[in-house]
């Protein structure tokens, strides 16, 4: 039992975190455009009704209460049609929108973390109700009195009903009517309250009783033992709220009640006036076109969309089992190998072991199958944390007034799942670095320095041989190097005489615990305590950080984060009995030279011509000093290879083949023997097992040819 | 592929001696013609019949890495790193993988014998002083051979260094 409630709770967790990230991206969408599609009011409203429902499934009566009033709210504004609201009234509700989904996200944390619910969620609520009241008022100007009215008077009118007498106490109100719900309905206070809702939206006026029921979940059982009240100013609005009534679920009846003549006997058992027996069963048959369709869109909308291909399609797996499901699969193919190629084999006749030959490569295909799957499970696209910085960009740009654009490139990098989610810290506080120091504070500073108004900030990812590249770059302020050594100088961080700092180790400097430029602490930055945790995250995952900035151009952080899995196309390599993969990516062709064709320089090293150019000769095997298998350059095979604006060529034995492969870092047994320097910063498991060393171009580069 | 522990308890041993004993389960093997132990709390698995990919730029003990289920390990020739020559591979070679704090790594032994209990409160220190890398301890088994204890710290670089 307990387990399934467990299961029930990570189900739960799951998908009401999907919810909001999706409606989180739907609404930096819609911001984006300043506007919200009919669509995505649909689908806001159908995300609010699943939470409203599972949240209270699951006893989270808050956050289902905050899901429902929101519920009610898009209810209201698909109802009236988007169209309907002013600008300003679009950017309040954005603001509104986003302040929700962070109190449902803090709900969901809370729940996640075995904490209890907050249960005062009233303030909560009212702002929301407050905005429901804005813009239904804003169509029709008399319903803001009446409301008006009604929230002065509410208090008192309030405990007086609950008290004194079961009628409230309203001198204004000509005809009070009396409403019970069918019995167990459950939340009966916002049942109510959304019939409360409904017969508002036919401008009708009133007031209703108890006044707080949308917030109180108390008002429940008073409203299951004695109903509730709609108090009527005049006998023809209650005979408009009739209509509406009759139209609503589950009311089991409810009956009108001159208020005049109710106040005469102070018995509230008076005969009513008119008594109106809604039975539920045969008049929904009269009646069925309406409320079913009412029913239709309110509840089975959601189901139907839940089960969209789309959503279909994906499901979550524990990381573990993918994890062991990698490690069995490598378990096979070594197996299927060791099977293949097992020398009992040899005994067998020739026909037999033709016929075993052809099951073995159809088995290694499958395997190999099996393997590239299994491998690919574990990517994921990095489009979800970059979907965060969006809203992080978002609520500061308008917390500090600066308009900034964001520019993402490459979202759909793939890396490794635990690379995800250990980017996430360090890039937020980056981002919000940049936007709190790094842009301008005006826009007419910007266009002072000879700038476009509105900032930019551009969040990429990239791929290069074994690292995921993540840089954030701002147009903003960028760095002064004098006023980073001035401030450390001031806090006495300074290691060596302040001359000897070059500009890159003065940037270098804002990673150093306890240093801060901004005089200002914020709430997003500036107690210095950002970018050394950032550096501390990166380094714990292998991963690099480095600066660069021209003042008044702006700055760019680069992350270089090795990844546990990439998979990457190589090309096989032989020097002598090692194999190296070296990265497609670099290579820009193979050849093979004659002697002749070699030029020496006065030290002796080797270079060749390739298209007017001269490029440096490395051979691997002296520059790793294996043995290889030929000495002279005519017998080998030369990699003219690339990275950024460097280039050489490589010596190598023979090439093997192309292959796809995992990249996989060293273990971190190897970090003190600086391999990365050596340009190793990786290795491959083959499909048979072995394991080859992927070779990173850039650091050969900058080894054998800078070096030396 | 992987090797179960053959463990032989040495039941009488903890019933007759006193609370002031340190009884540890410890794998005994061979290496390097010495005879030496090592808690099983470090021992994580015997592997045989492994391909070793050997890495450039390394000091020349460590003989490279491992495959083991997908994960990558690095394997050490503890013979060489007891200044000896390499190890030859005998079809009784073997790699223990040895789990130190966070590093899991491989060492090449000759032969591996048996889980035996040992009152490590009965180790002596070495007498030649500060002379030893890898082992930190020697005591006499039951069956009166010598064994030194292998210091599995001191197979992590950081310490080597």
């Amino acid at each position: 039992m307990d387990n399934g409630m467990e299961g029930m709770l990570d189900t739960y967790l799951l998908e009401t975190e999907g919810l909001l990230d999706r409606l989180d991206e739907m609404l930096i969408a819609d911001e984006k455009v300043g506007d919200f599609s009919t669509d995505d009011v649909n689908e806001i409203f159908r995300i609010m009704h699943t939470i409203k429902g599972s949240s209270a499934m699951m006893e989270f009566n808050s956050l289902s209460v905050i899901a429902h009033h929101i519920e009610d709210l898009f209810f209201y504004i698909r109802d009236k049609g988007i169209d309907t609201l002013s600008t300003e009234q679009k950017k309040e509700l954005f603001n509104l929108m986003f302040r929700s989904e962070d109190y449902l996200r803090s709900g969901v944390d809370k729940v996640k973390n075995g904490e209890p619910l907050e249960e005062n969620h009233d303030e909560f609520n009212a702002s929301i109700n407050d905005f429901l009241k804005k813009i239904s008022n804003s169509g029709d100007d008399s319903l803001e009195e009446t409301s008006e009215g009604a929230d002065g008077q509410s208090p008192v009118a309030a405990a007086d009903s609950l008290t004194i007498t079961n009628l409230p106490d309203d001198p204004k109100a000509e005809v009070f009517c009396h409403v019970y719900l069918e019995e167990g309905v459950g939340m009966e206070n916002l049942r109510a309250f959304m019939i409360v809702n409904a017969v508002r939206e036919s401008e009708i006026e009133f007031r209703y009783y108890p006044s707080d029921m949308d917030s109180n979940p108390s008002t429940a059982q008073a409203i299951i033992d004695e109903g509730f009240y709609f108090a009527f100013d005049s006998s023809e609005a209650a005979n408009k709220a009739e209509l509406v009534l009759r139209e609503q679920p589950h009311i089991l009846s409810y009956e009108f009640i001159n208020a005049s003549k109710a106040k005469e006997t102070p018995m509230p058992e008076q005969q009513p006036e008119e008594i109106v027996e809604k039975q539920p069963a045969p008049q929904a048959a009269q009646k069925q076109e309406a409320p079913a369709q009412k029913q239709a869109e309110n509840k089975s909308q959601p189901q139907q969309k839940q089960s969209a291909p789309v959503k279909q399609s994906l499901i979550s797996v524990n990381l573990q089992k993918l994890d062991s499901l990698n490690d069995l699969v490598g378990e096979i193919v070594i197996t299927e190998s060791m099977v293949t190629s097992s020398p009992v084999l040899k005994l067998l006749p020739q026909e037999s072991m033709d016929t075993f030959m052809k099951s073995a490569r159809q088995l290694r295909k499958l395997t190999d199958d099996l393997q590239d799957i299994s491998m690919s499970l574990r990517m994921v696209s990095i489009s979800g944390v970059f979907q965060k910085m969006n809203r992080i960009v978002r609520d500061m740009k308008q917390k500090l007034n600066k308009d900034v654009k964001l520019t993402i490139i490459g979202e759909d990098t793939e890396v490794d799942k635990t690379i995800v989610d250990s980017l996430q810290d360090p890039l937020m506080h980056i981002v919000r670095n940049s936007m709190d120091h790094g842009i301008e504070e005006t826009s007419e500073e910007r266009i002072a320095a000879g700038k476009n108004p509105q900032g930019e900030l551009i969040l990429s990812a990239s791929h290069n041989s074994s690292e995921v590249i993540i840089s954030v770059t701002d147009d903003g302020y960028g760095m002064d190097p004098e006023k980073l050594l001035d401030k450390a100088e001031e806090k006495g961080i300074l290691t060596k005489p302040r001359h000897e700092y070059s500009k890159k180790e003065a940037l270098g400097l804002i990673m150093l615990p306890g240093f801060s430029t901004n005089q200002q602490v914020t709430e997003y930055s500036g107690r210095g305590v950002g970018m050394d945790v950032v550096k501390k995250n990166l380094e714990s995952v292998g991963g690099t950080i480095s600066i660069t900035s021209e003042l008044g151009e702006g700055s760019t952080f680069t992350m270089k984060i090795p990844l546990t899995m990439a998979i990457m196309d190589g090309m096989k390599v032989m020097v002598g009995d090692t194999i190296f993969t070296i990265p497609i990516a670099n290579i820009r062709s193979s050849f093979k030279i004659d002697n002749a064709e070699v030029i020496l320089d006065e030290n002796g090293n080797e270079m060749v011509e390739r298209l007017d150019t001269f490029y440096p000769i490395v051979r691997l095997k002296d520059f790793y000093h294996i043995n290889g298998l030929y000495d002279d350059l005519k017998d080998g095979v030369l990699i003219w290879v690339e990275a950024g604006d460097r280039s050489c060529c490589l010596f190598v034995d023979d090439l093997i083949g192309e292959q796809q492969v995992v990249v996989k870092p060293l273990p971190q047994y190897f970090n003190p023997y600086n391999l990365k320097d050596y340009g190793i910063n990786g290795c491959s498991i083959l499909g048979d097992g072995n394991i080859c060393i992927i070779i990173d171009v850039l650091g050969i580069y900058n080894q054998a040819v800078e070096n030396t | 592929m992987a090797e179960e522990l053959n463990i032989q308890s040495d039941a009488e041993t903890i019933d007759d001696k006193e609370d002031s004993l340190n009884i540890e389960r410890c794998l005994t093997f061979e290496s390097g013609g010495l005879l030496m132990y090592m808690s099983t709390k470090y021992v994580n698995e015997i592997i045989n019949e492994q391909i070793i990919t050997a890495l450039p730029m390394v000091p020349p003990h460590i003989k490279g890495i491992i495959n083991l289920r997908g994960s990558i390990l690095p394997v050490l020739d503890i013979c060489m790193l007891m200044g000896k020559e390499s190890a030859e591979y005998t079809n009784k070679t073997c790699i223990i993988v040895l789990n130190i704090g966070s590093d899991s790594v491989g060492i090449i032994v000759d032969k591996v014998r048996q889980v035996i209990d040992i009152d490590l409160s009965v180790a002596q220190s070495i007498p030649l002083r500060n002379q030893q890398k890898l082992t930190n301890g020697m005591l006499t088994l039951d069956t009166n051979e010598v064994a030194m204890s292998l210091d599995v710290n001191s197979l992590i670089p950081t310490q080597m260094m």
